[in-house]
């Protein structure tokens, strides 16, 4: 012990220290947040018992249970995912439609996404961004021959997405539709889908969300709030316009930790959807330049691991890291485009910071494959057999 | 390492695996995840840096509030430092309707504390105004309560509340003030510059359910109005209204009025009305409660006007003191009217026409006189002018243009019929008499003697003259003997006037009495006033002097005011006095 402690030559790191530590800080930080952001409702609620403390405790909970899962995830060889992978997608998919059985899914503010567990909520449409990953790496591992060919690689994923689609935009869970396309297509490209394919479908999927858009009202309100919230800042624009003074109200460095105004009853979903917005007042323009580059780096590592698994002819755990990427970078984007009235606004977390149980599992899950990928990689690269 | 180089150049030799997971496609969604961050990283600075002026003032505009801090009205407090008027800080409970969402037992709750009905309060939390008032002026304790439910979009400030620790005894001066603050009556109004406080304010966050978070910006502190010490003696208020009231009650008197008034500074030191009101309890309150009528209401004011007349033709030297007016037969006809004693004398002396108060002798002195110099002399007096006391509502009185006058004008007015005076008027007046000669302004506030500065009327001779007179009035063969204040000398003139209804001289009569002592060196002036006393009794001499002498009296002896009598009092028959 005494002789490794005194080695000038530090053993080399079992898994990339950097991932590790970008996702450490995200989810300590998100727990201070989401505490900051919600004490004051729960003090003021009536449903909370008046507990300062309640959603904190319970987000705290959802960590540990997010670790024993991380735990869990990480003891699979990628292998093993693989194997079961499309088990996994038909789980998901199963539980998604259980949500819209009637007497089973629950209701919140006129969404349907959620079983209730107990004790706890289950949001399958969390856990199906993961096996969206997992099944869509397996898909292009197994189609990888044929990429080039319409029908035989890109119309049963296509298949399987619409089914999983409409499940979900029945619920309606709009974000986590588009962020499950969004894993889809980008495992597919990188996968070598042929280029033209993927233009000609990126055309057809932007024509689709714009009839969407125009069919449905509710989407379509949604989409006037963004464009200018001062028009009806206490209406449509109300949120958004709150989460707009957040930002200008945090300048440079912030309020100070606890100090934010608009998280006193103002700005809606404080601690979950719009956490960056009670971030951007307290913490201030740094605080969101942090927390943008701790995602930033994540995305990175995910990429750079991928990369690295490419080198090593591991094409399946080379797509799952690229995929975990793509999920975390893309819903961090959204969720924080919105906070910033640049999207949008739909019902998406701020990865491994919001409040939300089946959210940060899910996220922790992720994390942990993704950390196995790079734990493998590192193995074989020391000549180990897994 | 050596076997990391050896895979990777393996690896890259390998055409197909190129084809396979071709890496720029890798490199281009990495690339296009960080840009998109990258313009996240932008659109924040945008935000949080650039635009955030624009950002905060929506902000402020949505929880920056401005709120007033109340400021104190001053007190008003008698020569002695006694309290006659004080704010107390209350609670005002208001609601903004659209936050204030309560359960049925809150609802139960905060009805109990307001003591109002459930129902009512439903109904005003129903109001579609952004902001109400519960309930105004509750006391503090029960505010504590109602703030301890925390009842969401109900809040309080606070309101002070005037209280009049002596009522009605001081209720025409001291006035009142409206539920804003501001003074409607008496010296509230009068010196309502000085009196009212100046709210501060303080700019502060509120979260949405009204809750103050914290204070932005600087704190402008709230100015509390001054206080008020008035010129006026709590005792000598007290012996002057209760003397009135009770003389009121004896006569069965309509209304009456008092004032005094200390001669060497121009200090009003009492001034009280009958019918009065409590200034705590102003519910159900009439016009006729409300009047100061010793400064708003303008009477005849009968024979305590003859003084005046009297030392005018002493003054143009028309008269000496002991000049014989021929009063017989007691009649006098000028042109188609004619003035009568009430009982006829003889030829009496210029004193005797005040001793024995005679309307026909006094018109005869008046014939003496030229109009104008009659009208200049009422002027100076300041008959006819706003006493400027600062009081609401104060009259002039009548007095007209002396080219207008006719000649029976002119002997009516010699005894106070034709001119019309308020009883301050009349008090301060009678400064000339107590003064030799020189009337000063009268004084709200506490005023040291000899500061305000007076003009001179009459000749400190002439002035000693009539004062002999006024203390023959009140000796045996005067009008007045009831006028007589133990160890005092006392100077002064009963007053029985003939009411006016509707143009007609009725046989309804206001009774009054002024007068100051110690003759010697006047001190006090005290002016009572009684109108229609419907007991039997209808003469100044019966009615008025009476209160005259108890509250001279204990006024005197109050300020230690020394003796210049005997304390036995001269008794007589007091004959009737002339009209």
């Amino acid at each position: 012990m005494l002789r490794t402690w005194e080695s000038p030559v530090r053993a080399p790191a079992e898994v990339d220290p950097m991932l590790l530590w970008s996702a450490l800080i995200l989810l300590v930080a998100g727990m201070v947040m989401v505490y900051s952001a919600s004490i004051a409702i729960a003090e003021g609620g009536r449903f909370t018992g008046h507990q300062p403390t309640y959603f904190l405790v319970r987000h705290a909970v959802f960590l540990c249970i997010g670790l024993v899962a991380a735990i869990a995830a990480f003891q699979l060889p990628l292998k093993t995912w693989q194997e079961i992978s499309p088990w996994l997608f038909v789980a998901g998919f199963a539980l998604l439609a259980l949500v819209l059985v009637p007497g089973l899914g629950r209701d919140v503010n006129g969404a349907r996404r959620w079983l209730p567990l107990g004790v706890a909520n289950l949001q399958p449409s969390e856990l199906m961004k993961l096996f969206a990953v997992l099944y869509a790496a397996d898909y292009t591992v197994r189609k990888m021959p044929h990429m080039g060919d319409l029908k035989k690689a890109f119309l049963p994923m296509a298949g399987a997405m619409v089914a999983v689609g409409v499940l979900l935009l029945k619920e309606p869970d709009f974000g986590a539709f588009v962020v499950i396309i969004a894993i889809a297509m980008g495992i597919l490209f990188l996968g070598g889908m042929r280029a033209r394919l993927f233009a000609i479908l990126i055309v057809l999927l932007l024509v689709a969300f714009a009839a969407m858009i125009i069919v449905s009202p509710y989407r379509r309100d949604r989409i006037f709030g963004f464009m200018d919230p001062w028009s009806d800042a206490f209406g449509r624009g109300y949120q958004l316009s709150h989460a707009l003074i957040a930002f200008g109200r945090g300048e440079f460095f912030g309020v100070g930790l606890g100090a934010s105004v608009e998280k006193l009853f103002y700005l809606p979903e404080a601690h979950t959807d719009f956490l960056l917005a009670v971030i951007a007042e307290e913490l201030g323009f740094f605080g969101v330049v942090a927390v943008i580059a701790l995602f930033a780096l994540i995305v990175q590592r995910a990429f750079a691991i991928g990369q690295q698994a490419v080198t090593l002819d591991r094409l399946y755990p080379a797509l799952v890291a690229q995929g975990i990427g793509i999920w975390l970078g893309v819903q961090a984007f959204i969720n924080m485009g919105v906070n910033m009235g640049l999207l949008p606004t739909k019902g998406l977390t701020l990865p491994l910071m919001s409040f939300g149980g089946s959210g940060i599992v899910a996220n922790c899950a992720a994390l942990a494959i993704l950390l196995r990928v790079d734990w493998e990689n590192r193995q074989l690269m020391r000549g180990a057999k897994l | 390492m050596r076997l990391k180089g050896r895979l990777a150049h393996r690896f890259a030799e390998s055409p197909v695996l190129l084809l396979r997971l071709p890496a720029w496609r890798s490199r281009m969604v990495a690339l296009l995840i960080i840009a998109a961050f990258a313009a996240l990283i932008g659109r924040s600075f945008y935000l949080q840096v650039l635009n955030n002026d624009f950002l905060q003032e929506k902000g402020d505009s949505r929880y920056r509030r401005d709120l007033e801090i109340s400021a104190s009205r001053g007190r008003i407090s008698d020569r002695n430092g006694d309290i006659l008027a004080v704010s107390t800080p209350m609670k005002s409970i208001w609601a903004i309707p659209a936050d204030a969402r309560l359960s049925p037992e809150q609802s139960q709750q905060l009805a109990r504390l307001l003591e109002t009905d459930p129902k009512e309060l439903a109904r005003k939390l129903a109001s579609d105004k952004s902001f109400i008032f519960l309930h105004r002026q509750i006391p503090p304790e029960t505010a504590e309560k109602i703030a301890a439910l925390k009842l969401p979009g109900i809040g309080q400030n606070t309101e002070y509340r005037r209280y009049y620790p002596t009522g009605e005894m001081t209720a025409h001066m001291v006035g009142f003030t409206g539920i804003d603050g501001k003074g409607l009556e008496g010296v509230e109004l009068a010196f309502q510059n000085q009196l009212l406080g100046h709210p501060g304010s303080r700019s502060v966050i509120k979260d949405r359910r009204g809750q103050i978070v914290e204070d932005v910006g600087s704190i402008r502190p709230p100015q509390d109005g001054e206080d008020i010490r008035l010129a006026l003696d709590s005792k000598i208020q007290y012996l002057a209204y209760s003397q009135l009231k009770q003389a009121i009650e004896q006569n069965r008197a309509k209304a009456g009025g008092i004032a005094v008034i200390d001669a060497r500074s121009g200090e009003v030191l009492a001034l009280a009305n009958w019918p009065t009101y409590n200034p705590n309890n102003r519910e159900s309150l009439s016009g006729g409660q409300l009047r100061n009528r010793a400064v708003t209401d303008a009477f005849e004011p009968g024979s305590t006007l003859k003084p005046f007349t009297i030392a005018l033709a002493l003054e143009k030297g028309r008269v000496r003191f002991d000049t014989q007016i021929d009063c017989a037969p007691g009649k006098l006809t000028i042109g188609t009217a004619t003035i009568s004693d009430s009982h006829p004398h003889g030829p009496l002396t210029v004193a005797q026409v005040i001793q024995k108060s005679s309307n026909v002798g006094a018109a005869k002195i008046a014939a003496m006189l030229a109009p104008q110099e009659m009208w200049d002399m009422f002027d100076e007096v300041g008959f006819g002018q706003v006493p400027e006391l600062g009081f609401p509502g104060e009259v002039t009185g009548r007095l007209r243009p002396w080219k207008r006058w006719r000649p029976i004008e002119q002997a009516t007015m010699s005894y106070g019929h034709g001119i019309s005076v308020s009883l301050i008027q009349l008090a301060r007046a009678y400064t000339v008499f107590a003064r030799d000669g020189e009337l000063i302004p009268l004084s709200l506030t506490r005023q040291e003697p000899g500061v305000l500065k007076g003009t001179q009327v009459f000749s400190p001779q002439t002035v000693r003259e009539v004062r002999a007179m006024l203390e023959m009035a009140v000796l045996p063969g005067g009008t007045a003997l009831k006028a007589q204040v133990p160890g005092y000398r006392v100077a002064g003139k009963t007053g029985t006037a003939h009411k006016l209804e509707g143009g007609v001289y009725a046989d309804r009569y206001v009774a009054s009495f002024v007068g100051m002592a110690p003759a010697t060196e006047p001190r006090l002036i005290v002016a009572v006033m009684i109108d229609e006393p419907s007991a039997g009794k209808y003469y100044g001499g019966e009615v008025a002097a009476p209160v005259f002498s108890s509250v001279m009296g204990a006024a005197l002896r109050t300020l230690g005011v020394p003796a210049d009598a005997s304390v036995r009092v001269a008794t007589g028959d007091a004959e009737k006095e002339s009209l």
